[in-house]
Order: C-alpha cells, then structure tokens, then sequence
C-alpha cells in the first residue's frame, strides 16, 4: 500500500528531517510512528500526502509513484487518504453535520449521497446525537471523532494521524483509538504519528522510530522504546 | 467534476458579502476609470463623425464686414461663382447667420437679446474644386484683401485644431484610466487576497480533503469577475445617463462654422459599452488571476 524507496526530504534551511528512509506497509496494516518532536514523523505523514516532496528516492502510495504524479491528479490521490490533527482542523462556523459533509460536498458528492453517508459516520464515531453542534460546544474528544468522521466519510484506503492525542486526556485517547482501531479492522491502512508511550505499549503493534530524520527501529508488535 | 451551481452562487455571494467596504472600493474605481474610457472614446468618435463630414471637400469661409455694401457682396459673390477653382458657394446673409447663432445659444436667452442680425457678418463659405490644404489655403487667401471681406477661415486648420486636440485629449485620459485600472485591479487582487485569508481554514480543508484547485478558485475566480463587471454595469449606466449632456457639451454643428455635429450613434454606443463590458471582465480576471496563482498555493 506504501513504500518508500531511499527518500530523503531537506528543509531550505538545510535541517534534513528525513534520511534514506525505506519503509514498506502493506494494506491493512496499522502503524505508529514514535521519536522526539522533530525528528521527521510529521515530515514522514506530510511526504505520503504529497503536501511535501522528496528531493531523492521514490514513494509508491496505492501502487502509484507519487513523485511523479502532475500538479492535477494530487487532490485525486488525497481522496483517498483520510488526515487527523492533533488540532482537528474543524471549521468553526460550520456544524458537526456541515464539517463532515463539507468534505464530500468539495469533492462533488450529490446531496442524496451526503445525506446518506454522513448521519452513518457520526453515529459509527458516536455523535449522531450531536450533528447540529457547533466544535466549540463540544469536548476535545469530541471534536476529534469529528475530525475522524470527516477523514473516514469517503472510505479511504489510507488514514494518516498526526499526533491526533496530542491534546486529549489518556481515557479519551482510548476511545480515540477504539475508533481508529474499528476502522483498521475495515480494512484501511492506518499510520500514526505519536508520542504517547501508554497507547503504543497497549496495542503493540508495529513501530517505526525515527530519531534525527533516520529510521532507527522498524519492530513488529513493538513498544515505545 | 462538474462543480455545482447553488455552490458557486452561495461561496461568491459570501465573499463578496465579506469585505463589504473593500469590494466597494474596487467596484467603484473600476466604474471611474472605464468611465473614463469610455468618455474618451466617445469624445473620439463624437470628433471622428464630426470630421467625417468635411472628406465632401475642404472649405473655407470667407467673412464680410458688417458694413459691406450690397455691391461688394455681389461682386465678391460673383467671382466666386465664376472662378473656375471653386466648385460650390453658399451665401449666409445676417439672418441666416442670426438665426443659426439663435439655435447654437437657445440655453443662453440674455446673450441672444444682446445681439441682433445686424452684428453678425454675412459669409460665403465655400468648397473648392482643388481640395489640397496648400491650395485651399492659396485660393482662399486671394480673397482676403478684397473690399469688403473680413477675414478668411479655413476649416482645414479648425479641423487640425479639433483632431489635435481631441487625440491629445484622448491620450490623456487613457493615461489616466489606464492608471485607474491598475489600481483597480491591485483592488480586486487584495480584496481577493482578504477573502483567501479570511476562508484559509476551510481552503485548508479543501485540499486536505482532495478537492480539485478548480474548484477552490473558481468562486475566487468569479469572485473577481463579478467585481469587475459591476464596476463595468456602473460606467456603462453613467455613460449612458451622461450621453444626452455630453452632446449638448461638445460644440454643435454651428458652433464651429463648416464642422459637422459631434453625433455619436447608437451603434457606436454599443461597440463602446461592448469593449467596456470586456476590459471590465478583464481587469477582474487579471486581479483574480494573479491573486489565485499567487496566494492560493493548492
């Protein structure tokens, strides 16, 4: 599903946050990604997006070449990767029904289908009861099963987590990761920027540990450190 | 992708609603200077009709003093139908002169009851068969001296006059208009930038989602488009209601003697509102255009 061929990624003030990294996941795969900040995670996820570019090697997403993909056919790959944030990046002034169909209504969905799709993914994320709320109503948990809902609303074959416990108590993260679970078991490719060690260590799955933009550990079933 | 109408309709509307006092701004200097524009191409076909009228033949007028006897106009009105270089003479007696000069100042009734037929001088105005200026101005000069005569105009140089002065004119406004529309459109590119800025979460969304760069510029697009062809509308209408005075302003047909009205026709009203309509749509598209290369990085 993801494979990256020796890439390297150099900031213009010459910090290199990524060095000849070669990493394969295969489809269904849950991966977290765990180092100090500023070690090239966030580089790592941003370079899958196509929101960076590599100056060497090759990254393959959903079988394409990714660097060699035209300026037009990148809002066509983001389709189909879904992004959280530590942040949640939800729109202020829109509800919990209008920020997740937001996302289809920009793709172009018809409206039978955002009637449809998004009343489902609230209530698989548990906030059907609350789609006429606006984020600031709601708890940080909340708002980012939102955000969750709206990167899993198209069904995509990849979702990318940046951190998205980074602001949330550790029995929220729990539930954030129930979640995050339920949709590995769809079938979707999860890859997780992390830096906390309670939730590595509880589901033990596989772990990549980038330390000063090289990959120092790459453990199946691994813990933290 | 087909991208949706009511979609379209609602972003542009909301951001134009935005930045009220701005749009306003950029709307009213693009109706200034396509008015300007547009005044100065009528002013140029209004002179170019005008003009057009004298290509029958150039001519000149030869004035009489107000004393001349009746045996001088005669003479003079002789040798004039009889020279074999003039091909038409028309004599205006004191009250064709004085009724001509009645109609040119209707508006201005005091200045009528200060003259009367007899203040104003008789003229031949005359079409000469050799149309050279050079000639003309020779033949024309022949008379000069004669008993009687006042003095010659030639309508080449009062055309000269006009042509220069109406393309100097022209010039001038167009430099001006020309920096207008600059401004307006480094309006429409900042009113723009702001309303980016002001949606920069959702454009964020947007591509983090997978919407396609069309779809996030084109309301930014219309946006620009839409500014630029209000401002547009606006100095079409004000032309428009402007075009009765502008006619009574510019020297009627009498007003300069031997030139032909400054008429602009529906059609060429037209042609004028056309190409302001366009430039208008282009100046919003330029603004928008370099706005959405420049600040939406997608």
């Amino acid at each position: 599903m993801i494979t990256l061929e020796n890439v390297t990624k150099t900031y213009k003030n010459s910090t290199v946050a990524l060095r000849d990294a070669n990493v394969e996941i295969a489809k269904g795969e849950f991966v977290f990604l765990v180092g100090a900040s500023g070690s090239g995670k966030s580089t790592f996820i941003r370079l899958l997006n196509k929101e960076e570019t590599p100056e060497q090697g090759h990254i393959y997403v959903a079988g394409k070449d990714i660097g060699r993909l035209s300026g037009w056919k990148v809002p066509y790959l983001r389709r189909n990767i879904g992004c959280i944030f530590q942040d949640f990046k939800l729109l202020p002034t829109k509800t919990v029904f209008e920020n997740v169909a937001f996302a289809l209504e920009v793709i172009g969905r018809p409206r039978s289908v955002i009637d449809s799709q998004v009343p489902a993914i609230l209530d698989l994320v548990g906030l059907g009861h609350k789609s006429d709320s606006f984020p600031t109503e709601l708890s940080g948990g909340e708002q980012q099963r939102v955000s969750v809902a709206r990167a899993f609303v198209n069904r995509p074959l990849i979702l990318l987590a940046d951190e998205p416990t980074g602001n949330l108590d550790p029995a929220t993260s729990v539930g954030i990761m129930k979640l995050l679970d339920r949709i590995n078991k769809t079938g979707t490719t999860v890859v997780m920027a992390t830096h906390d060690r309670g939730i590595v260590d509880t589901m033990r799955r596989r772990v990549i540990e980038i330390d000063r933009g090289s990959i120092v550990r790459d453990q199946a079933r691994g813990v933290y450190e | 992708m087909p991208v949706k109408f009511d979609y379209l309709v609602r972003e542009t509307t909301s951001n134009l609603g935005r930045n009220v006092t701005i749009t306003l701004a950029s709307i009213m200097t693009v109706a200034v200077s396509l008015a300007l524009v547009g005044a100065s191409l009528m002013l140029r076909s209004g002179v170019e009709n005008a003009t057009k009228r004298w290509q029958g033949g150039i001519e000149f007028v030869v004035f009489l003093r107000i004393d001349a006897t009746q045996q001088q106009i005669d003479s003079l009105g002789n040798d004039l139908e009889e020279s074999p270089e003039v091909s038409k003479v028309v004599f205006v007696d004191q009250q064709q002169a004085y009724s001509e000069f009645k109609s040119l100042f209707a508006d201005s009734p005091e200045l009528i009851d200060s003259v009367t037929a007899e203040d104003l001088p008789p003229s031949f105005r005359i079409e000469p068969v050799n149309k050279d200026v050079d000639a003309v101005e020779a033949l024309g000069l022949t008379y000069e001296g004669r008993s009687g005569v006042d003095q010659v105009v030639f309508a080449s140089k009062t055309i000269r006059l006009i042509q220069q002065l109406s393309s100097r004119l022209t010039v001038g406004i167009f430099v001006i208009a020309a920096f207008l529309l600059g401004a307006a459109g480094l309006l429409i590119l900042n009113t723009i930038r702001m309303a980016m800025f002001a949606r920069r979460r959702e454009i964020e969304v947007m591509k983090l989602v997978g919407a396609t760069n069309w779809f996030i510029r084109v309301p930014f697009m219309l946006e620009g488009l839409v500014q630029g062809l209000i401002g547009a509308f606006l100095a079409i209408g004000a032309l428009a209601a402007f075009k009765p005075f502008f006619q009574k302003w510019l020297p009627s047909a009498q007003d300069i003697p031997l030139v032909g009205g400054f008429q602009v026709s529906g059609g060429e009203m037209t042609v004028i509102f056309i190409t302001l309509g366009i430039v208008g749509i282009a100046i919003g598209a330029i603004g928008a255009g370099i706005a959405v290369s420049r600040f939406l990085d997608v």
